[in-house]
């Protein structure tokens, strides 16, 4: 065979390979089609490949669980009515006595399987989430801690008396977990419950297609079928993809705005922002875990050295000032007297009474934060690290990717990766202690690795107070002032969230932690 | 047969080239900071997990055993599992480590599979374009060397070639898709969705092929047999087409086989800022993931195609100009 034969045999071979591979239509199927389009949603944040709503802690994912599971309540959290509740899987939810709560659910729902929606399915729920090995630990205690029992198929009752606990703390989870179908729960670890998500929501899972969350409107909606075919929720990592996708009408609702991107998008007519403040305050966490920063004087010295108007002032519309570890719209909030504000003089006599005056003595600190997910963090990160500097910390500041900084965020034995990290904390729900015994308590100690028996034991008086109105009293006189003089970590302020959307797009609510209700949404 | 020898030969020295490429990818992936495991088993793993996980994956063997499995792997068309991304393909993050529910990972040759004809597609079109844009301004400019259309070939190269594509892209997404409405830019739902990024991948390409040109038509153009082609009567467009630009085509045949190689692995700037689904916006976010097998995979292949595109042009080139030898 010479060349030239050779080069010919094999064009046609290629040709005969690629001939079954090109799609005729392809270049005039129009990418423009609107005719009955999904709503698309462009998140920031990727998700985790398992669909088990217990197995994560992941945002996006949860906005994905918002438009498909099913809640017994939601709670829009506005700061005109933040105690505002709105039943949904649940019609009643009523405490018998400190330990006993009666859960009555509506009738006639079905989940998109087929299979009808009882109260199987929230003892189940319940159960299985509580239990020990579930990575998104929400439960105010494990599953031996509380018995659910079921009278009837409509009847839920809630005790708590093995835990020692109020059962009242299941009225705020109610709003924040989905409820799964007993059915999946039963088949067990690497059964339906991780390949797919089944719920009674608006909308059914059809799909993963690579980046890109498939889901259609579910006719069989207890509150109707929306009014929209679907909900195309994907992840485009780049933030100016993100706005130029929405400027061009490519997606409908983007998400994480920067404040810049606020700017520019407000001159756009053809664009509508949504401003919230949030279920989120974003940390500068200490690891109280390894020396320097397990002596609470140093802590309270690095708060003393933050002037957090800075910060307000670098987050512009994308923060809002609050004084406390939990966001204003959540169960309990108050302003603290005693959050520590900046002082450079309190800052130098801690310094000094720790044995490091202005400084000296005290090791090479690593001040670790991310870029690319939360917004404007090098920014006020690098503001921060002057400030410490300016007070004789040795700080140095690590600007990470996310994975990178994911990868040290979380306490380990004999402390976490650096000495201070940057991170935010978002839960669906006015309860407090999805924040405060998460990161506080030696049982969990999530980022900062505290173990504080004297906070501990706060944390189980407000856990275990006999009614919401003792709780609140026993979180704002007694945990919260005691967390604001040991300094944990500094509660830097509370995100807003700002969403960018068509002008087209109506009646999309959006809750303070992201999730979104499109079951009334139309387009167009 | 010298073809038989020539395919042999070549193939054994890309089959060295892409070894060598493999090992060095696989090293340093070892010896950087960023544990996989640690993103694999989330964050609040115990470090005894973190190093019994890493045990049992043989990640704390020595890296020359390691490289020994994954060759035996290669060999046998096994690139291995990706470290994070379940079979749908998604980008994810870590799980949490003691997480019995984690669901299968993908294989990164379907991974590859799935990704790589999308950034073929992309990269042909760039080229075509290219071509469209950079051979009728460079054989111009060849064809009047020193004078007004060969100092226009060289500004215009000069200016396209310092344009940052991230910015051009940004620029022409926001003229072309938000303004003028024009064509889709972000994602792919179809072949609309290559254009732009296309373009802008042309734009880049274009400044190289517009001065490969117009050199090398100046210097075929200066040569006796064009001289001896007017004395033999034939026209200007004769001799440009049937003679100038074949003898030019040799050394632009070379550098589209660099570009187009070049290409393939230089897509990632541009795949990210269009979220367009082929193999850079894989490659990126494996790397962001710490996803070893994955990068190792896409190495790999890239080191592959490279060869084989290299093998393809020598082969074109000899068809051009028989004088070349094997």
């Amino acid at each position: 065979m010479e060349r030239r034969q050779f080069l010919r045999y094999g064009a046609m071979v290629g040709a005969a390979f690629a001939a079954p591979r090109i799609n005729p239509d392809f270049l005039f199927s129009s990418a423009r089609a609107a005719d009955m389009r999904p709503l698309t949603f462009l998140s920031a944040e990727n998700i985790t490949g398992n669909w088990d709503p217990t197995s994560h802690t992941t945002l996006s994912q949860s906005n994905i669980e918002g438009f498909v599971m099913g809640f017994l309540t939601r709670a829009p959290m506005r700061p005109e009515n933040p105690d505002e509740v709105i039943y949904e899987l649940a019609t009643s939810i009523r405490e018998i006595d400190a330990h006993h709560l009666e859960i009555k659910l509506r009738e006639g729902v079905t989940f998109h399987d087929g299979k009808p929606f009882t109260a199987e399915d929230v003892k189940a729920t319940f159960d299985y989430g509580a239990q020990p090995d579930r990575p998104k630990q929400v439960y105010p205690g494990p599953t031996g801690s509380f018995e659910i029992t079921t009278p009837d198929d409509y009847t839920v009752i809630v005790d708590t008396s093995k835990g020692g606990y109020g059962a009242s703390l299941f009225i705020f989870l109610a709003s924040y977990l989905p409820i799964l179908s007993a059915k999946d729960v039963a088949e067990g670890p690497k059964g339906a419950l991780t390949q797919r998500l089944n719920g009674t929501g608006p909308f059914r899972f059809v799909e993963q297609r690579g980046n890109d969350t498939v889901m259609e409107a579910f006719p069989g909606y207890f509150k109707g079928a929306p009014k929209i075919a679907g909900v195309t929720f994907s992840f485009v990592g780049d933030a100016t993809t993100r706005m130029l996708s929405l400027m061009n009408g490519q997606a409908d609702v983007i998400e994480r705005l920067e404040p810049e991107q606020v700017e520019t998008l407000e001159k756009e007519k053809s664009i509508k922002l949504s401003r919230l403040v949030s279920v989120e305050n974003k940390y500068l966490w200490f690891r109280c875990s390894k020396p320097p920063f397990n002596d609470p004087r140093l802590r309270k010295a690095a708060a003393h050295a933050i002037d957090r108007d800075m910060i307000m002032e670098v987050m512009g519309s994308a923060g809002h000032a609050s004084s406390n570890f939990i966001s204003p719209i959540k169960f309990g909030y108050v302003d603290l007297p005693n959050y520590p504000k900046y002082d450079p003089d309190e800052c130098q006599r801690l310094l000094a009474e720790a044995g490091f005056p202005g400084g000296k003595g005290l090791p090479e600190l690593e001040y670790i934060t991310s870029t690319g997910f939360y917004p404007k963090t090098k920014e006020y990160g690098e503001v921060i690290a002057a400030m410490l500097q300016e007070q004789g910390f040795p700080v140095t500041l690590n600007v990470m990717e996310v994975a990178a900084w994911n990868e040290r965020l979380y306490d380990r034995p004999g402390g976490g990766p650096g000495h201070m990290v940057d991170c935010g904390w978002s839960t669906g729900s006015p309860e407090p202690d999805l924040v405060l015994r998460t990161h506080f308590h030696s049982s969990s100690k999530r980022i900062c690795g505290i173990e504080d028996p004297e906070i501990d034991a706060a944390l189980d008086a407000e856990r275990n107070a006999p009614s919401l109105e003792a709780r609140k009293e026993s979180l704002q006189t007694n945990l919260m002032p005691m967390l604001a003089d040991k300094v944990p970590a500094l509660s830097l302020f509370t995100s807003v969230l700002i969403h960018g959307m068509r002008a087209d797009v109506q009646d999309l609510f959006i809750y303070p932690d992201g999730l979104s209700d499109a079951s009334k949404t139309t387009l167009g | 047969m010298p073809i038989l020898r020539f395919l042999v030969r070549r193939l054994f020295q890309g089959a060295i080239i892409v070894f060598l490429v493999s090992a060095l990818i696989f090293t340093l992936l070892r010896i950087v900071p960023g544990d996989p495991v640690r993103l694999m088993a989330g964050g609040m793993a115990p470090e005894a997990l973190i190093e019994q996980i890493a045990t049992e994956m043989g990640l704390r063997d020595p890296i020359y055993e390691q490289f020994g499995r994954y060759v035996g792997g290669v060999l046998q068309g096994d690139l291995g599992q990706s470290f994070v991304r379940p079979a749908n393909g998604a980008a994810v993050g870590g799980a949490s480590f003691d997480d019995s529910t984690r669901s299968e990972r993908a294989k990164v040759l379907d991974l590859i599979a799935q990704t790589a004809p999308k950034t073929i597609q992309l990269a042909l079109l760039a080229m075509v374009f290219a071509l469209i844009i950079a051979v009728p301004i460079g054989v111009w400019g060849g064809l009047n060397p020193g004078r007004l259309p060969d100092r226009l070939a060289l500004y215009l190269s000069s200016l396209l070639v310092s344009l940052p594509n991230f910015w051009l892209g940004i620029v022409l997404a926001l003229l072309l898709s938000v303004k003028l409405n024009l064509l889709p830019a972000i994602g792919y739902k179809g072949f609309a969705y290559t254009i732009l990024p296309a373009f802008v991948l042309a734009l880049e390409i274009a400044p190289f092929i517009i001065r490969n040109l117009s050199v090398s038509v100046a210097g075929v153009m200066g040569q006796n047999f064009i001289d001896i082609a007017r004395v033999r009567g034939l026209t200007r467009n004769q001799i440009v087409f049937r003679h100038a630009m074949k003898n030019s085509a040799v050394p632009l045949l070379n550098l589209l086989g660099v570009q187009f190689s070049m290409l393939l692995g230089g897509v990632l700037v541009i795949e990210f800022i269009f979220d367009y689904p082929g193999l850079g916006l894989l490659t990126i976010n494996a790397v962001m993931q710490r996803d070893f097998p994955l990068i190792q995979g896409i190495a790999v292949v890239t080191a592959a195609a490279f060869v084989l595109i290299n093998i393809v042009v020598d082969l074109l080139a000899t068809t051009i100009d028989p004088r070349l030898d094997y």
